[in-house]
């Protein structure tokens, strides 16, 4: 018995420090009051400066492996932000962005048709433990030891250098297949994702935010039914939707040297031309501005060249 | 016995055989000095020593591979 | 799967331990053997029928021994030496009958799944064949537990090991889920006894074995885990370096490899603690040895003991070489004829250390590599000692020590730097510059670290150093800290916790070891 209280005390009192330095070793602490450290931790967007992003682009691995915003920045000078988890499903891509408009003011949202074709209902359950890392927030956050001690030491590392982006140096190739056949079998999107969309849409037309759907390349999980689905829906609420599975010469991709994990995702290759093509589809329309004369995105400018440096030492 | 400590005293000058009880698991004999020490103890005792027996209990102590010798001898 | 992982140590683990803790008595066994097998199942599938096999093999085979020995033992009973000495021999060779089908037996599955790529390919080369290739996925632990399995198979048939009736204990001896993925490589003897007795969950050998894993953790995540990224660097394209940058990633390689095998094993033992399963040590302070044999009894131990058990004793004294040996002591003499005995074995031993980390010619000449260095020193060590008592140098002088030492440690970092490389043209090259190429002034340092990582990697390292140090003193650490007040002892705790989650490498930015020795 005695020992079961003395256990009972260890793990209170190592929850009690393990919440000190989780709170001490946030950036922004302002947004901590509204949201709770667990939140701020999780959405990487929250220490951002307010009102700074221009564009969020949410959904699952497709996006975190498909638009690197530093790239955007160095070549175009518009704000992008990749708010994407791992399988996300729509439920999270919901309050994902509710947290960004909160804080931010973006002119574009960009979507990931994907997410619309994963059922939350149907997510195994050990999908909850992979987040077993969202709840111990200082996993995610940890690392910013490096801001506050040994600062006699001058290394510059500021909090969020990639934005979102996943980098995975790594190519395994893919063999090309025909992935985008026309067939006559329909697929649904499930009831509960339609209602999720219906309300991010609404969030969109609050806020003036322009809502485009993309389908970033993907022969493993994408495939035509998926593409007459998504555009039924982006007709029914008129939105723009581009797919680069179907219309392959924007892109061009080599799935033999521009996969990561041989047709699933691009690698850095393919991101890079996606990158691109995502700023100059911005330009083209005149959505956002060019910030990078702007002295109040300095940070975004520090940031890429620790990017570049990180890229040229992985 | 004392043919054995000259025969150990031969291999490694530094140790004091007759009191030492950790030979193999204080590093004392490594496995070469092992190899050494068997094939002089099958040619001056004329047994032959399998390898079943050479595990560290047999070989700690001089001791014990004067117990080893005399039931290997007996055995044949 | 990785020990290293929160899926193992607070889902996997952490039940296992709460229902462990509920289970009668009697089942308590039966329980690690099926949370080992669901752990097996959950990583090999269908491959489980591999394992399943290897065990009923050397159970039957265990069994048969037994009844043929007990023949035996009735047939001698009251007969005369001579007539005694036949009938053992006629047994022995029944015997050896059944031990040699069984070797085969679990060498071929060892060979198959690790080794026919490497095989196929060479023969591909050298006739230029065109064989087709298998590509197979091995069962996980394959190399680990088919080395325990022939080790209970030979002790048996020497009669040093009682054939065991129970197959729930051999089956949990070969799938016991802390070492099924790294080892230690157990002989049966080891947990025999670990596994009879009436183990339980206890206070001091949770908060023991979670204290044994934590030390695990910090070795892992705040070493191994931060010298990744410079290591990974060095070794993927090292012509972008100079030499002494080479030299400090293959030394950086070698502090890795050290942190990350002796931390897993350091998770593994601690795992087995919990459940009050004693599990036999694999490391012994390493970089304390004074030459590459001593290395190698300090290093990996279950396996060099493997070797030595059933590999350089057999050869050495097996007939043939003992005939060779006695014809050179008698026409040269004794000090030669034990040289050439153990070089025979020692090449045995070599050979198949270097193709047992993996079918790789990198391997094979990292095998060759430390039977060269052994071979040396055995062969040289006389004229050291003529030269050391000219020079009046005792062995014991602490700075000749402190040089073997040093010289050791280097020749070390020189192997796992072939071990490490990409492939053998690339070992050659790195090894070459570091030669041709060395300017100590040009290191670059900050590659995948920067100077903050550095002080933290310092600090870590020196607190491993430090009780690496106690522990060659023979000062027990852990009892030494469970002696201390709880407020010191809770401190520690905290700090080691703490520490690793803040300092560890671990997250965006850091990429993780793989678990090295996993895919063996």
């Amino acid at each position: 018995m005695k020992n079961v209280l003395k256990s009972i005390i260890f793990m209170t009192i190592l929850l009690i420090l393990y919440e000190i330095i989780s709170y001490s070793l946030i950036t922004n602490k302002e947004n901590i009051e509204k949201y709770g450290i667990r939140v701020v931790s999780n959405n990487a967007i929250l220490t951002e400066e307010k009102n700074t992003i221009d564009v969020v682009a949410i959904g699952d691995s497709l996006i975190y492996s498909s638009i690197s915003p530093m790239i955007i920045w160095n070549n175009y000078g518009y704000t992008v932000f990749d708010l994407a988890s791992a399988a996300q499903v729509i439920n999270d891509s919901y309050k994902d962005l509710e947290y960004a408009v909160d804080t931010q003011n973006p002119k574009v949202v960009i979507f990931e048709a994907d997410v619309l074709f994963r059922n939350p209902k149907k997510v195994p359950w050990y999908y909850k433990f992979t987040k077993l890392e969202n709840y111990f927030s200082l996993f995610n956050h940890h690392n910013n030891w490096k801001i506050y001690l040994f600062n006699f030491l001058k290394t510059d590392t500021t909090n969020n250098i990639f934005k979102g982006f996943k980098y995975i140096n790594k190519t395994v190739s893919a063999k090309e297949k025909d992935y985008m056949k026309k067939t006559d079998k329909k697929t649904k999107i499930p009831e509960n994702n339609i209602k999720y969309f219906e309300e991010m849409k609404k969030i969109c037309d609050e806020n003036n935010i322009k809502l485009i759907i993309m389908s970033f390349p993907n022969m493993r999980r994408w495939n035509y039914s998926k593409h007459e689905a998504t555009l039924e829906l982006s007709k029914k609420y008129n939105l723009e939707f581009i797919d680069f599975n179907t219309e392959t010469d924007i892109l061009n991709i080599d799935w033999k040297t521009e996969s990561r994990d041989g047709g699933g995702h691009l690698n850095y290759v393919g991101a890079t031309k996606a990158s691109n093509y995502v700023g100059e589809y911005l330009k083209k329309n005149n959505l956002v501005e060019d910030h990078r004369k702007d002295s109040k995105y300095n940070s975004w400018n520090e940031a890429y060249k620790q990017y570049e440096y990180k890229l040229k030492n992985n | 016995m004392e043919k054995l400590i000259e025969i150990l005293e031969g291999l490694n000058p530094e140790v004091d055989f007759k009191t030492c009880n950790d030979l193999v698991d204080g590093r004392h004999l490594d496995s070469l000095s092992i190899l050494s020490l068997i094939s002089e103890i099958e040619s001056e005792f004329d047994v032959v020593i399998p390898t079943v027996e050479i595990i560290p209990e047999n070989f700690n102590s001089a001791k014990k591979i004067w117990e080893l010798i005399e039931r290997l001898e007996e055995d044949n | 799967m990785s020990y290293f992982s929160l899926k193992y140590l607070l889902v996997f683990l952490l039940a296992i331990v709460v229902v462990y803790i509920f289970t009668p008595k009697k089942l308590k066994r039966l329980l690690l053997l099926l949370a080992s097998y669901a752990l097996f199942l959950k990583v090999s599938k269908k491959l489980v029928i591999y394992l399943l096999l290897s065990t009923l093999s050397i159970y039957i085979s265990g069994l048969l021994f037994k009844k043929i020995d007990d023949k035996r033992n009735i047939k001698i009973k009251g007969v005369d030496k001579e007539k005694r000495k036949e009938i053992k021999e006629k047994y022995k060779s029944k015997k050896k009958i059944i031990l040699i089908c069984c070797i085969l037996f679990n060498v071929s599955f060892l060979f198959i799944f690790k080794y026919l790529t490497f095989f196929t390919n060479i023969i591909n080369i050298i006739f230029s064949s065109d064989i087709k290739v298998l590509k197979l996925l091995a069962p996980m632990g394959i190399s680990f537990y088919t080395l325990s399995a022939l080790s209970y198979l030979i002790d048996v048939y020497n009669e040093k090991q009682e054939a065991e009736k129970n197959i729930v204990k051999i089956m949990l001896y070969l799938s016991f889920f802390p070492t099924i993925l790294e080892g230690p490589i157990l002989k049966y003897s080891d947990v025999k006894d670990e596994f009879e007795k009436k183990s339980k969950v206890t206070y001091k050998n949770f908060c023991f074995g979670v204290q044994r894993i934590l030390y695990g953790l910090f070795k892992k995540f705040l070493i191994a885990d931060r010298l990744n990224m410079f290591v990974k660097l060095v070794f993927d394209n090292y012509t972008n370096y100079n030499g002494s940058t080479i030299l400090l990633g293959a030394l950086f390689y070698t502090i890795l490899l050290y942190m990350e095998f002796s931390g897993t094993m350091d998770v593994v033992i601690g795992s087995a603690e919990i459940f009050d399963i004693k599990l036999p040590e694999n490391f012994k302070q390493p970089f304390f040895s004074k030459n590459i044999s001593e290395f190698w009894s300090r290093w990996h131990i279950t396996l060099g003991l493997w070797f030595k058990n059933y590999i350089f004793y057999p050869v050495s004294l097996s007939k043939p070489v003992k005939k060779l040996t006695t014809f050179l002591r008698n026409k040269i003499n004794a000090r030669f004829s034990v040289i050439v005995m153990s070089a025979i074995s020692l090449f045995a031993v070599w050979s198949l250390n270097g193709l047992w980390h993996g079918a790789g010619f990198t391997y094979i000449a990292f095998g060759y590599y430390h039977f060269i260095l052994i071979l040396l020193g055995n062969i040289f060590e006389p004229l050291i000692v003529k030269i050391l008592n000219k020079l009046k140098i005792s062995r014991q002088n602490k700075v000749y020590k402190f040089l073997q030492i040093i010289k050791t440690s280097f020749l070390v970092v020189l192997g796992e730097l072939i071990f490490r490389a990409k492939d053998l043209t690339t070992a050659i090259g790195m090894l070459k510059s570091i030669f041709t190429n060395f300017n100590i002034t040009k290191i670059n340092f900050l590659l995948g670290m920067d100077s903050k990582d550095y002080i933290v990697l310092i600090i870590s390292i020196i607190i491993v150093f430090i009780i690496s140090i106690l522990k060659e003193k023979n000062i027990n650490v852990r009892e030494k800290i469970s002696e201390k007040h709880i407020v010191i002892r809770w401190i520690i705790y905290y700090a080691l916790i703490l520490g690793i989650i803040v300092f560890g490498a671990y997250g965006p930015g850091y990429d993780p070891v793989e678990p090295i020795y996993a895919d063996f």
